[in-house]
C-alpha cells in the first residue's frame, strides 16, 4: 500500500461518511479500544526503507515496517532503534508511534515522541501531510510530528517516519537482583541500586507472579541493563556489587518481559513521580496474586499492571492486589492513570474520553472532519 | 466564530489607543506601559540586527493575574499581540508591527524546585543560566542551553523549541519540558502536559513547544531536570583545514560515541573571537577547531575520550588539547558561547543562519559555502553544532550599503538552498519567525502548511498571538475564506500585508530602517 492508495481509501470513506480502522499488524486490535468502523486499512503490507545513511544515524520507513525489521536493518550496520513497546517485535513502527508506546529503554533513551524527526501522514480529507525532517535538530514550521505520536490514528494515517537511531553498544549486559526479606529491606535495596549514580540503559522492578513467569526465581526481582564501552559497564557492574548481589542473565529476557503482555485482559499503566515509586515500591512489589504482574519504572515513574487472560482477577483477589491499588488511589491527583488494554465492555465506563477538551475536539474536527479516523478509540 | 467588535486602534493618535493604553495601566501600572515611540525603540529588533519593527504599545505585566488580565482585555478589544521574553531570538520572531507587545521578562518567580525528582517549575521569565545556577546547587541541571543562556528566558526558550551546544546529546526544549500552563489569546488558560510526564491524549504540550508565540504564551512550564554528570572532559582538536575538520565531526558520529557537545568553528571565527575580549586561547593560524565535550560517567568517559582523540588525530588534526580543569573549560567554552557577539567587531549588522543538513555531508556543504562566498565576494564565519550538522553561517555586513547587502543576501539564499537540496531543514533551533518564512514553501507542501495553519487556529481562531510569523499567511487555505469583521480591522492589516514572499524574492532582507 502506498501513500497515495492511503489517499484513496481515505477520499472514499470520506465521501461515503464510513469509518475507518486504522491498523498496521492488527497487534493492538485487542486492546478492546471501542472504535465505531465498517472497514479497517490496514498498512501492514507497506513496509520497508526509504533511506538510510547510516553515518547520519537516521533512518526512513514505511510505517508498517515491523519493528524487527528495523532492528534487523539496522544491526547490519551496529546500529538500533533503542524503542522497546510491550508486546510483540511484529508491530509496526507506525502503530508504535501513534500509540506511543514504549518500553524498558524508555527511561534513558526517551519516549516515541523524542525519537521521531519526522513523519508523513494522510488527514481525514486525504491530504497528504508532512512534519519535521529528516535531520536530527529540526525547528521549521509547528510541530506535527508530536501532535500525531500517540493520537492513535484519529488525526491521521501515519505513512512514513524518519527517526533517530544509536550506535549498539560495545557492551550490553542484564543483570537481576533478588528482592527477598522484609519491606524495609527491600525498599532500602530498590533506594540504593535506583539512587546510586548509575546509568543503567533499563531498570523494571517486577513482582513474584512477573519473576516466575520470566523464569527469574519466587522473589520480587529488580531487573537492570547496562550498555556503553567495555570501561562503563564493567565500572557500574562493580559499583552494584556494591550494594547488591547481581546475578547476569541473558538479555532475552527484555524479550520475555516485553512479552508478558500478550495474551492480558487487563494493562494498566500509573504515571507519577518517581519518589513515589521509591517509597512504595515494596508494598506495591508485595502483591503476589497469580497471573497478576507489576512491573515498576521507578526512573520513569511508571507501574504496569498486567493481568493475564488465564488468570482473570476476580473480586476475591482484590485484598491481596493492595499494594498496586492503594498507590494508584493515593494521591490521584500527582498521578496519571493510562488504559492500555481493557475488556471491550469496560471501556466505556473505565475510560472517559481523553480528548473531550476544547484544544483536543479542535484539532479532531480541522484533521479528520468527517470523523472518518477511529472514531471513538480515544473516547469522544 | 465570536461576535464581532470594532477595532478600536485606528490610527497612531487616535483617543481609542490611548484608553486601551490607559486600560493596560490600569492592570499593570503606568509605568509597565510604554507608548512612546522613542521609549519603544529598544523593541523594535530582536537579537537579529537586520530587522525592524516598531510595536504600537509595550505592555509588562509583573504577575501571573496581570498577565491574564492584560491577555483578557486585548481578546475583549479584538487586538493583535506579541509575547516576547528576552529579545534575544535570531528569527525576527519577537517583532511586533505596529501592534502590542507583552514583555514577559518581569514573571521571573521560579515557582517550586522538586530536588528528588528533579522537576522545577517557573514563570515564564526566567532567565535559563539562573535556573541552572540555582539547580546546581542540588547538583542538577536543566539541559538545554542556547549560547544566548544568560539573557534568554525559559518561556522564549519553550516558544523557539531552543536547543544549545549540549542538545547533541541530551536533547532540546522539547525533550524536557514537562508541562505547561498556557494563556491562549483568547484569555482561556489551560494545562498542557503532565507533571509527571506522560499522559493520554493528543501531545498538546508537544504542539504548542517551538510554537513562535503564534499559540498564545505560557504562564509556568514545568521542567525536567538533569543530574550532572559526574566527569566532563572538554577536548580542543585543531585542524589546517576545513575539509579534516568536518570529515572528523562526521567520523566522530559514526562512532558511535555521543559526545555531550560537538562544535565547530572556523578560521575566520577564530580570528575574530581571538581579537575580541572573549579570546579563549584558540590557536589563531588554525582554519577550524573542533570543540568536543564528553560527559557521563569517569570511566566511560576516560574510554571515549582516547578513542575521540585517535579520531581527530587520525583525521589530520594538528593538536589535541584536553582542558584541565574547570576554568580552562569555562575559557573555551566562552569563546564558542560568544562568537555571535564577537563578530559585532567586523561589521554593524550580521546574517545568521541555522540551516541543518544530514551529518554526512557537511565536507560537502562546507566546500559548497566556501565556493559561494567567493563567488559573491562575502566572508562567511561558521561557528555551529557540527555533531547536529546544525550549520551557522554567518556573514558580518554592513546594512547602509546596498551593494554589499545585495552580495550578502544573494549569498545566503544560495547557502540556504544547498541546504534545502541536501535534504536539510531551514531551521534547527532560531526558528522560523519572520526570517525564514521565505523558505517555508521550499520545504513544506501546501497541504502541510495548511495543516499547520489548522493547528494554529485551533489555539488562536482569530489569529492575533503573533500574526504574520511562521508560515506564510497565502498558504493557510481556509483563511482566505474569512471574511471580513474583526480580522480585516485596521489593526490586522497592518500585520497580515506584509505577508512572506516566496524563495526567489528576499526573506533574509532587512526592512529599511
Amino acid at each position: 500500500m502506498s501513500t497515495e492508495a492511503v489517499v484513496a481509501a481515505v477520499r472514499e470513506s470520506a465521501e461515503a461518511r464510513s469509518p475507518l480502522r486504522i491498523s498496521g499488524q492488527s497487534t493492538w486490535l485487542d486492546a478492546g479500544r471501542p472504535v465505531r468502523a465498517g472497514r479497517t486499512l490496514s498498512l501492514g503490507g507497506d513496509r520497508g526503507v526509504v533511506s538510510y545513511v547510516p553515518g547520519d544515524l537516521t533512518l526512513t520507513v514505511r510505517a508498517g515496517t515491523p519493528l524487527s525489521e528495523i532492528e534487523r536493518v539496522t544491526r547490519e550496520h551496529e546500529q538500533w532503534l533503542p524503542l522497546d513497546p510491550y508486546g510483540s517485535s511484529d508491530g509496526t513502527i507506525g502503530a508504535t508511534l501513534a500509540t506511543a508506546s514504549a518500553g524498558p529503554l524508555a527511561s534513558n533513551f526517551g519516549l516515541p515522541r523524542d525519537l521521531l524527526l519526522g513523519l508523513e501522514f494522510v488527514n481525514g480529507r486525504g491530504d497528504i501531510v508532512r512534519g519535521g525532517g529528516k535531520v536530527v535538530k529540526n525547528v521549521a514550521g509547528f510541530d506535527l510530528s508530536r501532535l500525531l505520536t500517540g493520537s492513535w490514528g484519529t488525526l491521521g494515517v501515519i505513512t512514513e517516519v524518519t527517526l533517530r537511531l544509536y550506535a549498539l553498544p560495545a557492551t550490553d549486559r542484564t543483570f537481576v537482583i533478588a528482592l527477598s526479606g522484609s519491606e524495609k529491606e527491600i525498599s532500602s535495596l530498590v533506594r540504593a541500586v535506583v539512587s546510586s549514580p548509575l546509568t543503567p540503559f533499563a531498570l523494571q522492578l517486577l513482582n513474584p507472579p512477573a519473576a516466575r513467569a520470566l523464569g527469574l526465581g519466587e522473589h520480587a526481582v529488580c531487573l537492570i541493563r547496562f550498555g556503553g564501552n567495555d570501561a562503563v559497564v564493567r565500572a557500574q557492574v562493580s559499583g552494584l556489587s556494591q550494594v547488591a548481589r547481581p546475578e547476569e542473565v541473558e538479555a532475552t529476557v527484555w524479550t520475555r518481559l516485553r512479552q508478558l503482555d500478550g495474551n492480558a485482559h487487563t494493562t494498566i499503566r500509573v504515571v507519577s513521580m518517581p519518589q513515589r515509586f521509591l517509597a512504595a515500591s515494596a508494598r506495591i512489589l508485595g502483591d503476589d496474586v497469580p497471573g497478576i504482574y507489576t512491573c515498576i519504572d521507578p526512573r520513569r515513574g511508571t507501574l504496569r499492571i498486567v493481568v493475564g487472560a488465564a488468570d482473570r482477577a476476580t473480586e476475591d483477589d482484590a485484598p491481596l492486589m493492595l499494594g498496586s491499588a492503594d498507590f494508584a488511589r493515593d494521591g490521584s491527583e500527582s498521578s496519571e492513570v493510562i488504559f492500555e488494554k481493557l475488556p471491550p465492555e469496560a471501556w466505556p465506563t473505565v475510560s472517559p474520553s481523553v480528548v473531550g477538551d476544547k484544544l483536543s475536539q479542535g484539532i479532531k474536527r480541522a484533521y479528520d472532519p468527517h470523523n472518518i479516523l477511529n472514531p471513538g478509540i480515544l473516547g469522544d | 466564530m465570536t461576535q464581532a467588535t470594532p477595532a478600536p486602534i485606528q490610527a497612531r493618535t487616535s483617543p481609542t489607543q490611548s484608553a486601551v493604553a490607559g486600560r493596560l495601566a490600569d492592570i499593570v501600572g503606568e509605568r509597565h506601559v510604554l507608548g512612546r515611540p522613542s521609549e519603544l525603540l529598544v523593541y523594535n529588533s530582536d537579537g537579529l540586527p537586520g530587522y525592524r519593527r516598531q510595536p504600537r504599545l509595550a505592555v509588562f505585566p509583573g504577575t501571573r493575574e496581570e498577565t491574564i488580565a492584560v491577555v483578557g482585555l486585548l481578546a475583549a478589544e479584538g487586538l493583535p499581540f506579541v509575547p516576547r521574553g528576552a529579545g534575544t531570538g535570531l528569527s525576527g520572531g519577537a517583532l511586533a508591527d505596529d501592534i502590542v507587545v507583552i514583555g514577559l521578562h518581569r514573571l521571573k518567580k521560579i515557582i517550586s524546585l522538586d530536588v528528588e525528582n528533579r522537576r522545577a517549575t517557573v514563570e515564564p521569565g526566567v532567565v535559563n543560566l539562573r535556573l541552572n545556577k540555582y539547580v546546581a546547587q542540588y547538583g542538577l541541571l536543566y539541559a538545554p542551553d542556547p549560547s544566548s543562556e544568560a539573557a534568554c528566558t525559559i518561556g522564549g526558550n519553550v516558544a523557539e523549541n531552543a536547543g544549545g551546544p549540549h542538545c547533541l546529546k541530551y536533547g532540546v526544549t522539547l525533550n524536557h519540558v514537562l508541562a505547561m500552563t498556557v494563556l491562549l489569546p483568547s484569555g482561556e488558560v489551560v494545562e498542557l502536559g503532565s507533571r509527571v510526564g506522560e499522559r493520554d491524549g493528543y501531545d498538546l504540550r508537544g504542539a504548542f513547544i517551538g510554537s513562535e508565540g503564534c499559540f498564545g504564551l505560557a504562564l509556568d512550564i514545568t521542567v525536567k531536570l538533569t543530574p550532572k554528570p559526574q566527569a566532563v572532559r572538554t577536548l580542543l582538536a585543531d585542524f589546517t583545514s576545513i575539509d579534516k575538520a568536518a570529515h572528523a565531526t562526521s567520523a566522530i558520529i559514526a562512532s558511535g560515541i555521543v559526545p555531550a557537545a560537538l562544535e565547530f568553528m572556523d578560521g575566520p571565527t577564530i580570528r575574530v573571537v581571538e581579537d575580541s575580549i572573549y579570546a579563549a586561547g584558540y590557536p589563531r593560524d588554525a582554519e577550524a577547531i573542533l570543540l568536543i565535550e564528553l560527559d557521563g560517567l569517569e570511566a566511560g568517559v576516560s574510554a571515549d575520550l582516547e578513542e575521540v582523540r585517535r579520531i581527530c588525530l587520525d583525521g589530520g588534526a594538528r593538536n589535541v588539547k584536553v582542558a584541565r580543569d574547570d576554568a580552562e573549560r569555562m575559557k573555551l567554552w566562552q569563546g564558542r558561547k560568544k562568537a555571535f557577539g564577537a563578530m559585532g567587531r567586523l561589521a554593524p549588522h550580521l546574517i545568521v543562519q541555522d540551516a541543518v543538513i544530514p551529518r554526512t555531508r557537511l565536507p560537502e556543504i562546507l566546500e559548497t559555502i566556501r565556493t559561494i562566498s567567493e563567488k559573491y565576494g562575502v566572508v562567511v564565519c561558521n561557528v555551529f553544532h557540527a555533531g547536529d550538522g546544525n550549520l551557522h553561517p554567518n556573514i558580518a555586513y554592513s546594512a547602509d550599503d546596498p551593494a554589499e547587502s545585495e552580495r550578502v543576501h544573494k549569498a545566503m539564499r544560495a547557502i540556504m538552498q544547498a541546504c534545502i537540496d541536501a535534504g536539510g531543514s531551514i531551521t534547527g533551533e532560531h526558528g522560523v519567525g519572520l526570517d525564514k518564512m521565505g523558505y517555508m514553501e521550499a520545504i513544506f507542501s501546501e497541504s502541510s502548511l495548511n495543516a499547520m495553519c489548522e493547528l494554529r487556529s485551533v489555539f488562536d481562531p482569530e489569529r492575533r498571538s503573533n500574526p504574520g510569523k511562521v508560515v506564510p499567511v497565502h498558504a493557510c487555505k481556509e483563511w482566505h475564506a474569512v471574511p471580513g469583521g474583526r480580522l480585516r480591522s485596521a489593526a490586522m492589516s497592518s500585520v497580515d500585508s506584509p505577508e512572506a514572499r516566496p524563495l526567489e524574492a528576499e526573506p533574509s532582507h532587512p526592512s529599511a530602517t
